[in-house]
């Protein structure tokens, strides 16, 4: 996409990798008091957070923290203002460019947590962070923005890597509509959304897991859009065969008029014919209009094109 | 103490894919959202001040993510036993947890091999999904 | 012009010359009528019971569209008809246009009913726009509205927005352009110019001015999609024996079919081998020729379907009017205007007049069987009338008696 080819994006490119801010070590080792708390308040009853006797002819030989804990041993807990400020990272870093740069706004969109080890009771933790990659400039239902993952590195008292986190948030320029709605605390308008039942409900559950669905009949049949018999065979029976995503543009149209919240104009809409030869409806993304064209190779993604909604979309396919 | 939900912990070969997870459902409450933000040491404001977080344009103050985190794994060990070792916890976020709203948590078993499991998982609210990913789980042979 | 049209005719019905238009009516047509669309539905049926000679009295049937808003048993008994014995609704959008005239006709052939109403009565524009799609439906779990689901979610919502997919493939396979799409809006302006009763009266455009407009959706530009409109129009239905002895000379029913291919989708025909033609219009076509005994040779003049340019050249491609995807050379000839080999929609058509989805059409068709059109064709046999394009549709042809 031409419009990614800016000062921005190479800016923030060569700051990713780089540390954020110095290393932090946690206030407090891993401890009883806080696991806890912890274990109370989200009602975790598992006994070898909590049950010495019982931990220590666990698996794990005693206490142990909760995995999903990880981050709150690095916490900052209570601070003021003046504190937090002087804490901030100095220097550049990417979500102050973005933020300079007019996306503002932030939204959380994923957490992946992998563990190396249970953490145990005495544990003293230390966490780096860094900028792993930043997206292109996307449009999204809450604006134009980008994606960035941040990745976070947790070590014990002896330097070993004890878990990792990729943390992958939007940060966007919130649309007038938007920013308009959050003040009034209104609901966001929303793309229209599909009527779902017996005969369909796969294909909208497979979309919401980023798989692209077809039914097809034990006869061989593919049909999209769905219905409850084969055509050929009058059989009711039938499984979801994944697509593999890629596909040609059979046709296209650019919408302009009227405008319909929440599109964003002029909205590309392609009729596309998968590999296996069934044709379906969706967006075309990251493409100027006037460098479409029919026969085009394309390929499936899967978007989330407003918080929790994820939607089938395409997009040019590389190479 | 609370009396554990289970003390033995499912064997792998006991698992199939496709199994289900026993549902979860909790009953959002300010107290959940505030016991769990202060719990993780996380004390933005948006985490247990409602009119601050009516200002900065949310309906009520929301679950952070830390405890939606908590909650995910609770729901798996809840299922395969306190002996399940999570390996990694891959979640996606989406409608907030609000006061008053219920949300209730499903899951199944997606694939299996070399003694981890990968459970997929949902966390639905009234408003939608507030959680969808999976976790790895490794189980006793 | 003939193109080896092959009319296939074991599709010949047993409806040739059996029942006749009688009667036409219609309100005026606007951007806002201030009045209920009930309203308009009474003064077009009284209308066209005036000008058959007919009491509302004598109407025994109706025969309408299952869009219209209007129930025909409110519209008999406002106007003061008799005992109702056939009432029917027809499906599909603008696809019934025809297809009440065709079912009101078998109705009368078979004695089921002798005087058989069809009308149509809307606020289209100043009530509930057909323009702004389906963005506002509520999802329910019933086929129709899942239907929408498959293109609903991407901004593919409106009418315009539907055709213009079927218009970009055709575009790319014949090699036609915006130019082209644009002289069917050239001649439907051309000929409303001249109609005091369209909208556009006195405002005729140019190619240029068609390209000038701007995009609604890319293929389709402002001056391909026909108006947003307000009014009723009404016909009369009755014997051909019956029609002979009315105040007016009869519009024979010469033939009547409808049509849907077996890969019929509404408005969304994306998904057949080939989707740059009607094959329901196609299938229309081959019965209205065998039932009327006629080839295209035989028609004189066309109302044809306008709610969208491109869907026009494919319709008298499927009408065997030109070859497939030579419509484009066919119009650029200026065959479809007045003094042209086929002069269409001579009244301005959808684009021109006013959109009633289709039914005033039909009256167009009627008055150049009488002779009585404001832009009449010369030597008028058979009058070919479409119906709704994209749908499960239906066509007519009219002639003298
Ligand atoms: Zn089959």
């Amino acid at each position: 996409m031409k419009k990614s080819e800016t000062p921005l994006l190479d800016q923030m490119r060569q700051l990713t990798g780089a540390p954020v801010g110095e290393p932090n070590t946690a206030r407090d080792p891993v401890n009883q008091a806080m696991i806890r708390h912890w274990c109370d308040a989200v009602d975790d009853r598992n006994p070898v957070y909590t049950d010495p006797e019982f931990a220590e002819k666990s698996v794990h030989g005693g206490i142990v923290a909760p995995p999903t804990m990880l981050q709150a041993w690095t916490m900052p807990g209570l601070m003021s203002r003046e504190e937090r400020e002087a804490r901030a990272p100095r220097g550049p870093s990417v979500l102050r460019l973005l933020d300079e740069a007019g996306f503002t706004s932030v939204v959380a969109t994923n957490c992946t947590q992998a563990y190396k080890r249970y953490l145990r009771p005495g544990d003293l933790l230390t966490v780096s962070h860094s900028i792993e990659a930043v997206s292109d400039e996307k449009k999204t239902a809450l604006g134009v923005g980008h994606f960035v993952t941040q990745l976070t590195c947790y070590r014990d008292q002896n330097g070993e890597e004890v878990a990792t986190m990729r943390f992958r948030l939007l940060k966007f320029r919130p649309t007038e509509r938007s920013a308009g709605a959050e003040r009034r605390g209104a609901p966001k308008r929303s793309r229209p959304v599909p009527s779902i039942n017996h005969d369909n409900r796969f294909f909208w559950d497979g979309v919401q897991a980023g798989r692209l669905l077809i039914q097809r009949c034990f006869c061989g049949k593919l049909r999209h859009p769905p219905g409850p018999m084969c055509p050929v065979c009058r059989s009711l029976e039938w499984e979801a065969a994944e697509a593999c995503g890629r596909g040609t543009v059979y046709s296209y149209v650019v919408a302009h008029h009227p405008p319909i919240p929440p599109f964003e104009y002029p909205n590309l809409i392609v009729l596309v014919e998968l590999e296996e030869g069934v044709r379906i409806v969706s967006n075309l993304v990251d493409i100027e209009p006037e460098e479409v064209e029919i026969g085009m190779a394309v390929r499936a993604r899967f978007d989330e094109v407003e918080p929790d909604r994820i939607l089938l979309q395409f997009e040019r396919a590389k190479g | 103490m609370r009396e554990p939900t289970r003390t033995t912990t499912l064997r792998y070969h006991q698992v199939a894919i496709g199994d289900e997870l026993s549902d979860l459902t909790l009953p959002i409450t300010a107290t959940v959202i505030v016991s769990g933000a202060i719990a993780s040491r996380d004390y933005q404001d948006v985490h247990h001040d409602r009119d601050l977080a009516v200002e900065r344009g949310s309906e009520d103050i929301f679950m952070n993510i830390l405890t939606s985190n908590g909650y995910v794994g609770r729901f798996v060990t809840d299922w395969a036993g306190p002996e399940a070792l999570i390996q990694r916890v891959d979640i996606r976020l989406g409608a907030p947890n609000y006061p008053g709203d219920t949300m209730v948590m499903t899951g199944r078993v997606k694939e299996k091999s070399d003694g981890i499991i990968t459970v997929e998982l949902v966390g639905k609210n009234g408003l939608g999904n507030h959680v969808t990913g999976t976790v790895d789980l490794r189980l006793p042979q | 012009m003939s193109v080896d049209f092959k009319v296939v005719s074991h599709f010949a019905s047993d409806l040739r010359d059996r029942a006749a238009i009688a009667g036409i009516g219609a309100t005026e047509f606007s951007k806002d009528s201030g009045r209920s669309e009930m309203r308009l539905a009474v003064e077009a049926v009284t209308a066209a019971l005036e000008d058959a000679g007919l009491e509302p009295a004598d109407v025994d049937g109706y025969s309408v569209f299952s869009m219209d808003n209007n129930p025909a048993i409110e519209v008999n008994r406002q106007i003061g008809g008799g005992d109702l014995r056939f009432f029917g609704r027809v499906h599909y959008g603008g696809g019934a246009a025809c297809a009440t005239v065709l079912q009101a006709a078998m109705a009368v052939a078979t004695g089921v009913a002798n005087t058989v109403v069809c009308y149509r009565a809307m606020n289209e524009r100043s009530m509930q726009r057909f323009g702004a799609g389906v963005q506002d439906r509520r999802p329910m779990p019933t086929a129709e509205s899942a239907h929408f689901g498959w293109y609903a979610p991407y901004g593919l919502l409106t009418p315009a927005s539907w055709v213009a997919m079927s218009a970009r493939r055709y575009m790319h396979e014949y090699g036609a352009t915006s130019e082209d799409f644009g002289r069917v809006s050239v001649a439907d302006r051309k000929h409303a110019a001249t109609n005091p009763a369209a909208w556009f009266y006195q405002q005729p455009i140019s190619l240029e001015d068609h390209q000038r407009s701007r995009w609604i959706i890319d293929p389709l530009r402002l001056l391909d999609c026909c108006q947003e409109s307000d009014g009723a129009v009404a016909v009369v239905v009755t014997s051909a024996e019956r029609a002979r002895d009315l105040r007016q000379p009869p519009a024979m029913i010469r033939a009547a079919a409808q049509g849907a291919s077996h890969e019929q989708q509404m408005m969304t025909g994306f998904y057949a081998d080939r989707i740059t033609g009607l094959p329901e219009m196609g299938l229309v076509a081959q019965q209205l020729y065998a039932t009327a005994g006629l080839t295209p040779d035989d028609i004189q003049t066309a109302i044809i379907y306008d709610h969208f340019t491109p869907f026009v050249l494919i319709q008298l491609e499927e009408f065997g009017f030109c070859k497939k995807g030579e419509a484009k050379d066919f119009i650029r000839d200026g065959n479809i205007e007045l003094g042209g080999r086929l002069p269409i929609n001579t009244h301005g058509g959808q684009l021109g007049e006013a959109y009633i989805h289709g039914m005033n059409g039909i009256n167009e068709a009627v008055r150049q069987v009488r002779g009585t059109a404001v832009n009449p064709v010369k030597d008028v046999e058979h009058v070919v009338v479409t119906a709704g394009t994209g749908v499960p549709t239906s066509g007519l042809i009219l002639g003298r008696d």
